[in-house]
């Protein structure tokens, strides 16, 4: 009998069955740490990335519904802190909207009903007397044509006009401040998961460093019996890979679940400042594209580590 | 097949180990390596399984120099030469089987050909049974057993081994022998360090010998003997 008499038949095999990794990296110490980081960390990269999508919808739906509209006021108060009455006010609101009502430049002009400004304040001031006798001033809401420079000085000019005390506010100001915040909250997002993506790369960088320094033997052997090195690194590249799939599972999945109890508290709180989170199919993708990244920067810095480590060798 | 010139070995800033070493192998002899203990059997075996770069000279394998050869090269060399190392170096979370297999497949051999060609070998030197067990709980001799048939499972071109039959009884270290000596006839070249005089004896194989640093080479003793049994 001669075990090495080349045997023809056995060439037409193909691989059955599953086997274990050549190094015992199944059993190393701290795989389970490494998956809970890589989940915490998938966690706080949706959650930095939701609250980027609802900062966005949030935005996108005060400047569109807001960009063409101003509110006019028309004081309770002259000059001198002399009080107008309620018909003097009624009736400056009534000539402002005539006036604006025939202007080229207006789409449209609403004066507020002296009920609704009255319900505005009630949470303050209560029903009653008091809310009756109080001094209110008139608001009439307009939407312009095009919200530009000369339709703004027009309007500013025609309600000077009528009143010098009548007030313009274009909400521009304090829109431009909002968006000044959210896209500060933004890029601030941004920057957390820029930290995430270099958190996970040095993470998986050291863990793979300490399985190349304990599995030193084992590696060795490897590459002393003519293994390549592509094939030592395609064994803790796959490694890191399985940690970072697990690990970015997890995270996801615990993130979407956050994220939809938010939704579901904000939707129930019915506050409208909070925007209600439409999903969009870009922020589906974005959501995946998350785990994708981490498992492909884990199982990256895996490799890069792995490759500097064998360069060591002869 | 292996060519040393002028080789020295230093293992950090301590005294050379080896000194001037000069020999040529040709392809498909068969030697033993031998001399006191702490001579650098190891060491000189280290060197020819690209273990380690010699401190100075020129070691030519397979008729490439090897500090010239590129990385990958290297490692293709390296799958043509089976070691036992003196120490076994078994993976220990591996069983018999996964051991023996794994030359085959870091050559990428199909799953089907390396189960039959390890199960065969397995049960060439006695192990058979033994081929889910973990190194760990064998004996010595079966981790040698394990360690020669991991070593020439790929039919290597060059097979090194240290001592390999040191922890085996006669027949079982006969046995071995007489693989070696097949694997030998089909071509691939074998150095062998040993003390044991009488496989040396039984097997007439010329004999490098190792002595403070420096190797020279004997012809068998009974090589004449050899001679004239081959011609009658
Ligand atoms: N990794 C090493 N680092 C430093 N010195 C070493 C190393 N390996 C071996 N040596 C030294 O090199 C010399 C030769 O050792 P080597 O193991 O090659 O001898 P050997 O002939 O194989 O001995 P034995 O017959 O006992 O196996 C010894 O003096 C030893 O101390
Ligand atoms: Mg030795």
């Amino acid at each position: 009998m001669n075990p090495f008499k080349p045997k023809k038949d056995r060439r037409l095999g193909v691989a059955e069955g599953k086997r274990q990794y050549d190094l015992p990296l199944n059993k190393s110490i701290g795989t389970g740490f490494l998956v809970v980081l890589i989940a915490l960390m998938t966690f706080l990269a949706i959650m930095a990335l939701g609250t980027s999508f609802a900062l966005g919808s949030m935005t996108q739906r005060w400047s569109s519904g807001l960009e063409n509209k101003a509110t006019i006021e028309v004081p309770a108060e002259k000059n001198d802190s002399d009080l107008r009455t309620k018909n003097e006010v009624n009736a400056l609101v009534e000539r402002v909207e005539q006036k604006l009502s025939d202007q080229p430049y207006i789409k449209s002009v609403t004066a507020l009903d002296q009920g609704d400004i009255q319900a505005l304040i009630e949470p303050w001031l209560g029903q009653g007397e008091i809310l009756d006798n109080i001094p209110l001033p008139g608001l009439l809401s307009v939407e312009l044509q095009i919200s530009n420079e000369s339709s703004l000085a027009k309007l500013t000019k025609t309600l000077a006009e009528i009143d010098e005390t009548i007030r313009l506010d274009t909400h521009e100001s304090w829109l431009g401040d909002l968006l000044r915040l959210t896209g500060a909250l933004q890029f601030a997002a941004g920057f957390v998961l820029l930290i995430i993506g270099f958190t996970t790369v040095a993470a998986v960088a050291g863990a793979i460093r300490t399985r190349m320094a304990v599995h030193n033997e084992e590696v060795e052997l490897l590459h002393l019996m003519g293994a390549g090195d592509g094939y030592i690194t395609r064994q803790l590249q796959r490694h890191a890979l399985m940690i970072g799939l697990k690990g970015s599972l997890v995270g996801l999945i615990a993130g979407l679940i956050v994220l939809g109890l938010i939704a579901l508290i904000a939707g129930d709180t019915g506050a409208a400042l909070l925007p209600d989170f439409h999903i969009q199919l870009g922020h589906i993708i974005g959501m995946i594209i998350v785990p994708t990244l981490i498992c492909i920067i884990a199982s990256m810095a895996a490799r890069f580590t792995v490759l500097r480590v064998l360069a060591q060798m002869p | 097949m292996i060519k040393f010139e002028h080789v020295g070995l230093r293992y950090g800033v301590g005294p050379e180990v080896l000194t001037d070493i000069d020999f040529t192998l040709e392809p498909g002899s068969f030697h033993f390596l031998t001399g006191p203990s702490g001579s650098g059997k190891t060491s000189l075996m280290t060197l020819m399984y690209l273990g380690r770069k010699p401190t100075r000279g020129l070691v030519t394998m397979f008729g490439q120099n090897i500090n010239q050869m590129e990385r990958d090269k290297l490692a293709t060399l390296r799958q043509r030469i089976g070691v036992v190392f003196q120490d076994f170096r078994l993976l220990n979370h591996l069983s018999a089987f996964d051991n023996v297999a794994l030359p085959l497949r870091i050559a990428g051999r199909p799953e089907k050909e390396i189960k039959d060609n390890v199960d065969e070998l397995l049960e060439w030197v006695g192990l058979g049974e033994h081929k889910n067990v973990l190194p760990l709980t064998m004996s010595g001799g079966q981790q040698q057993r394990v360690a020669i048939a991991r070593a020439v499972i790929a039919r290597p071109k060059l097979l090194l081994a240290d001592e390999p039959t040191g922890n085996l009884d006669d027949e079982i270290g006969f046995r071995l022998m007489n693989l070696f000596d097949q694997l030998n006839r089909m071509g691939t070249t074998i150095v062998i360090a040993t003390h044991n005089q009488k496989i040396m004896d039984e097997f007439g194989h010329s004999r490098l010998v190792l002595d403070s640093g420096t190797l020279k080479i004997e012809a068998p003793k009974n090589w004449i003997q050899k001679k004239i049994e081959g011609v009658f």
